[in-house]
């Protein structure tokens, strides 16, 4: 017993201390590195950051740069996959743009009107300016769902900003370096978004899977009851964390064994991402006029305001006009077009009438003639058949045909 | 393959080249995770680190080993240093395998490595729960864990007729 315990600590004390030719540190060395390492990164020193930053740059850019033949790879098979659906694809986007672009008149008059109001509550103007960035780095790990973007904080990118895909939020930067940056994408289990559900007002949060759909959790109790499948979700802007108004995917209901769990289909495909787009926000504050006293400002500004609103809205609704005009200009050179064709179909119909009618006269003609071979002598006026009527008179028509 | 020892540079290339394809590994995640296949992920450093460490390859220096799991942690997104402790943890296992083993045998080495990487992913996933309060799906680890297994024995072919040219 004693002697197997023996064997089994110097083979343990030969696997951590002995090193072989070759290697120059002994495994128990490194061991106590890499946890010293663990330990530093787990505690956020300025020189351990610093340092992070530098490797980060160089990984990521030599990740990008060995990645190369694998996302040639990765991307052919994706095309050939896309080129399957196109068609399909292709109608549904088609059908979705006819829909959209009648509602952006009513979305033009929300953003002003919101932008406005905001300018109103806040007393600054956030303006933002959204830089398009691309994605060096794309590892789909099956723990961490992250991406890397090719701006960092000499492009202005802080924690926390928002990155889109088109409109549609995508995720958050976590980890900013000089030139790239970490994004942490929602479907990551540590993401956590606050969200409103529309139509029913409802506010929520949204919690990644890990795959393409986030679920709902934190939802006041009966409330779940007035979700409706394919409702819209987007930022509820709470925490300040995510601007508001971003959408990010529909609802979907799945209730199975009584147990109703609510997921959100996201809008944008996390594993088809090449570019996205990263907002860079900046505050202005509202200038006021220097002559005017503090008191007349909070009056006048208001109003300016509400003024610069419904100038927008008469200027969104004259445009709207113009439109209507337009089309209804369309519509009445369309109408007579229509008259115009309807008369001549009418008289197409008057011609094609008399033709028919010519047509009957013909053959009834016909019909007499054909009798009158056959019946005319017993219609004639004779020395012998006194009751005949004289031969061209209508009476002998009538006789002729009555003999049918 | 004489003449491969005769080129210098070409056989020195063949000799590093388990290190080099370590090393892209670990900076391009080759995973196949594209496929979209659901849970479906495997470990390919752990099978590379297993058997080239168990056979004590010359040019697998343990320091080079450290710096790949940095690496991998800068590409995954994990605290740094918890890939390095994995990968040293599988070579610290392969060192002691190797002390004890008289006669190796390729089914034992199996199934000890589903039993190395199950521990060591189990620490991986207590450290970045427990220590670095991070959400993860057990579920990926445990299927992650059996795909190393299921591609280890394939891979491990590779390897073997690898040595085999490299020695011959």
């Amino acid at each position: 017993m004693a002697s197997s315990r023996d064997d089994f600590i110097i083979a343990i004390r030969s696997a951590f201390l002995k090193k072989s030719t070759q290697q120059k540190f002994s495994l128990l060395t490194l061991v106590l590195v890499s946890i010293f390492v663990i330990l530093l990164s787990s505690f956020d020193f300025r020189a351990v950051r610093i340092m992070k930053t530098g490797i980060n740059e160089f990984v990521y850019r030599s990740s990008f740069v060995v990645s190369i033949p694998e996302n040639f790879i990765k991307n052919t098979f994706i095309n050939i996959a896309e080129y399957t659906t196109f068609y399909n694809n292709y109608k549904k986007n088609k059908d979705e743009l006819d829909e959209l672009r009648s509602r952006n008149i009513s979305s033009e008059i929300t953003q002003y009107e919101n932008k406005e109001l905001k300018e109103l509550i806040n007393d600054y103007v956030s303006s933002s300016d959204k830089i398009l960035a691309k994605i060096i780095v794309d590892r789909d790990s099956p723990f961490l769902k992250s991406i890397i973007i090719n701006k960092g904080s000499k492009d202005k990118i802080k924690i926390g900003t928002n990155i889109y895909d088109q409109s549609y939020l995508v995720g958050r930067v976590i980890e900013v370096n000089y030139k790239t940056s970490r994004v942490l994408l929602l479907s990551d289990l540590n993401s956590n978004v606050p969200v409103t559900i529309a139509p029913q007002n409802i506010q929520a949060i949204i919690t990644g899977q890990g795959d393409d759909f986030g679920q709902i959790k934190y939802i006041k109790e009966g409330l779940s009851d007035e979700l409706t499948e394919e409702s819209i979700v987007y930022t509820s802007g709470t925490g300040a964390i995510f601007k508001s108004g971003i959408p990010i995917g529909k609802l979907k209901i799945n209730e199975e064994d009584m147990d109703k769990k609510m997921y959100v289909e996201f809008y944008s495909d996390f594993s088809q991402l090449k570019y996205v787009f990263a907002e860079v926000l900046s505050k202005t504050e509202v200038k006021n006029s220097g002559n005017i006293s503090e008191n007349d400002n909070e009056n006048k500004n208001p109003i300016d305001a509400k003024l610069r609103i419904l100038e927008d809205e008469i200027k969104i609704i004259e445009d709207s006009n113009a439109k209507f005009k337009q089309e209804n200009e369309r519509l009445k050179s369309e109408i007579n077009n229509l008259n115009n064709e309807i008369f001549k179909s009418q008289t197409q119909i008057t011609s094609q009438r008399d033709t028919i009618k010519q047509f009957n006269l013909d053959k009834e003609e016909l019909k007499f003639l054909r009798l009158n071979l056959v019946h005319g002598h017993k219609c004639r006026k004779t020395f012998l058949n006194s009751k005949g009527f004289i031969v061209g008179t209508s009476d002998y028509k009538k006789c002729v045909l009555n003999k049918e | 393959m004489t003449n491969l020892k005769n080129r210098g540079l070409i056989f020195k290339f063949y000799s590093w080249l388990p290190l080099i394809i370590l090393f892209i590994s670990v900076m391009n995640e080759f995973d196949f995770n594209y496929l979209n296949l659901k849970y479906f992920s495997f470990n390919f450093p752990f099978i590379l680190i297993f058997f080239f460490t168990l056979k004590d390859f010359k040019n697998f220096d343990y320091i080079l080993v450290f710096l790949a799991g940095l690496i991998n942690d800068t590409v995954v997104g994990l605290p740094l240093g918890i890939s390095s402790l994995s990968y040293l943890l599988i070579c610290l296992a392969t060192s002691y395998f190797r002390n004890i083993t008289i006669r190796p045998n390729s089914i034992k080495d199996w199934f000890y490595f589903l039993f190395i990487i199950s521990l060591i992913n189990s620490i991986n996933y207590s450290i970045l729960t427990l220590f670095f309060s991070l959400e993860l799906i057990l579920m990926n680890y445990i299927v992650n864990t059996f795909f190393t297994f299921l591609f280890y024995i394939i891979f491990v072919s590779i390897f073997k007729y690898y040595l085999k040219v490299l020695n011959d």
